[in-house]
């Protein structure tokens, strides 16, 4: 199956912009979950899903597929912290749905659990979200702030 | 009630930092846990406060092995949002980089696996074969580890002596062919313990998405020097062994004939290499937008996002290294397996936790 049909099958009316990188597209109201059951059931790879806050508020959540060599990028948005899961499908995309929750805490609706990965489990999810202002002006190795300012010995 | 056994995070059967909680049924693992993240350094939410040159040193750090792995993909990122084309003789000295990486890589693995299978003599010849290896990365860049070789428009150094990069490939060759892949496939040590065990099938590699030497020894033909050819592997002649019984030993198998065509691939970038600069320029600034790149490295694919908004510092990198996606399918290979095979089976996906925990 080809990265057109696959797009029809999911109902998808945007086409593929081709780049260097591979095929991308924006389908905001695509069905995740059969994404996922279609590139399963046709050997479509699972590579990775990227998520970045949004600018206007919410998440882009970019779905990284192979296709034969072919790298399919299909980008979905988020309005709030809640997004679908799709790890019962492709148990592919597990670590991934819970390290974006450890980062952004977004929850993935319908998993039977999500225990933090890279985070403690008595952490709270949303680190990099909790400290997205932390850094970004100074340096964040700087130990004498660290420090609260006192002399580094 | 089954007795859960829990080794790691720290315990002589592991590498590196992790744990995997066994669920037996006395000598029979039955089901398993795993947490990792005892590594974690937040790499991607630091490459977001760093600038492009910052992040190339910091992401040569994300792994301890596949160092260059970091900087080729995060270079290659780069030069995709830019646009720069990178110069032919950069493209086949970094592919020489490439594949030494993948080498020492794999003997260091060799070697490991040799020592959990109790064979102390197969584990020196692996060393002292990397060994040379490691010569020739020194020779090559000046460092045995980070060899700080890429950056986003060529390489960094020359390779000053090509006919020593040629013999240690020849010399690796014919030692593979001659001594270690005739023990590793046909001693009866290597086939007691790894035969049959550990398995993954093909269905559970695809769902589970494993990647590189993992995925090839369960029968699927994945490897993007192939399937997506970049700097010159279009134009090299080189073999991607697959294996169907998706055991440990198909995995030392397929890794043991990686290193005969690693030793190929090197031969054909030094002997092909163009004269001709080695680097293409400044890459800055980079332009806004957001790319992808991969490439295949020593465990598998590795993947990185880089969104730029045209400053000297990226707003979003996403690293996805290939031992992130390997290491969930141990949980399916020690399924009704011994105790005893686990250390083998988890070291048979050759881990890698600095990478995994980033």
């Amino acid at each position: 199956m080809g990265p057109d049909e696959i797009l029809a099958r999911l109902g998808v009316t945007e086409q593929w912009e081709v780049r260097g990188d591979g095929r991308w597209v924006y389908a905001p109201g695509m069905d995740v979950r059969a994404m996922a059951r279609l590139m399963l059931e046709i050997e479509v790879r699972w590579v990775t899903l990227t998520v970045s806050p949004a600018a206007e508020g919410g998440f882009r959540l970019l779905y990284h597929w192979d296709l034969d060599g072919s790298l399919l990028t299909i980008a979905v948005s988020v309005p709030g912290t809640r997004a679908e899961t799709v790890s019962d499908i492709c148990p592919a995309a597990d670590w991934a749905e819970r390290e974006a929750r450890d980062y952004y805490a977004l929850e993935f609706a319908g998993r039977k659990g999500m225990p933090t990965l890279m985070l403690r489990p008595e952490d709270d999810p949303g680190l990099f979200s909790r400290t997205s202002e932390l850094g970004r002006h100074e340096d964040p190795a700087d130990s004498a702030r660290l420090d609260g300012g006192g002399d580094a010995q | 009630m089954s007795p859960v056994i829990p080794v790691g995070p720290y315990h002589p059967a592991l590498e590196e930092p992790y744990k995997i909680e066994l669920h037996c049924d006395g000598e029979a693992v039955r089901s398993a846990d795993i947490t990792v993240g005892f590594n974690f350094r937040a790499i991607e939410w630091l490459a977001e406060r760093k600038n492009y040159t910052q992040d190339l040193a910091l992401v040569e750090r994300v792994c301890g092995i596949c160092s260059n792995v970091h900087t080729l993909t995060f270079s290659r990122a780069l030069e995709q949002l830019a646009g720069i084309d990178v110069p032919l003789r950069a493209q086949h000295i970094r592919v020489v980089v490439h594949e030494a990486e993948r080498l020492h890589s794999h003997l260091l693995w060799a070697g490991i696996a040799a020592e959990v299978i109790g064979f102390q003599t197969l584990f020196m010849t692996c060393f002292s074969l990397r060994e040379k290896v490691m010569d020739l990365l020194e020779a090559v860049s000046g460092n045995r580890v980070n060899y700080a070789m890429n950056k986003p428009g060529g390489v960094n150094r020359d390779i000053v002596d090509p006919a020593m990069v040629t013999a240690t490939a020849r010399h690796i060759s014919a030692v593979m062919t001659r001594d270690l892949i005739p023990v590793f496939t046909t001693d009866r040590t290597v086939r007691a313990r790894c035969a049959g065990v550990g398995v993954l099938t093909r269905q559970e590699a695809l769902a589970w998405g494993a990647l590189g030497p993992v995925a090839r020894a369960s029968g699927l033909p994945q490897d993007i020097r192939k399937s997506a050819p970049y700097e010159i592997y279009d134009r090299l002649d080189f073999e991607v062994p697959v294996r169907s019984e998706g055991d440990v030993l198909a995995r030392i198998v397929v890794r043991a004939l990686e290193i005969v065509e690693s030793c190929r691939i090197i031969e054909q970038a030094v002997e092909g290499m163009p004269s001709g600069p080695i680097d293409a320029g400044d890459f800055l600034p980079v332009p806004a937008g957001e790319a992808c790149a991969r490439i295949e490295g020593p465990r598998g694919e590795a993947f990185y996002y880089v969104a730029s908004d045209g400053s000297d510092v990226p707003v979003r990198v996403r690293i996805r290294t290939p031992t992130f996606q390997n290491m969930p399918t141990v949980a399916l290979m020690v399924r009704e397996q011994t105790l005893a095979g686990v250390p083998l089976i988890q070291a048979s996906i050759d881990p890698c936790y600095s990478c995994t925990d980033r």
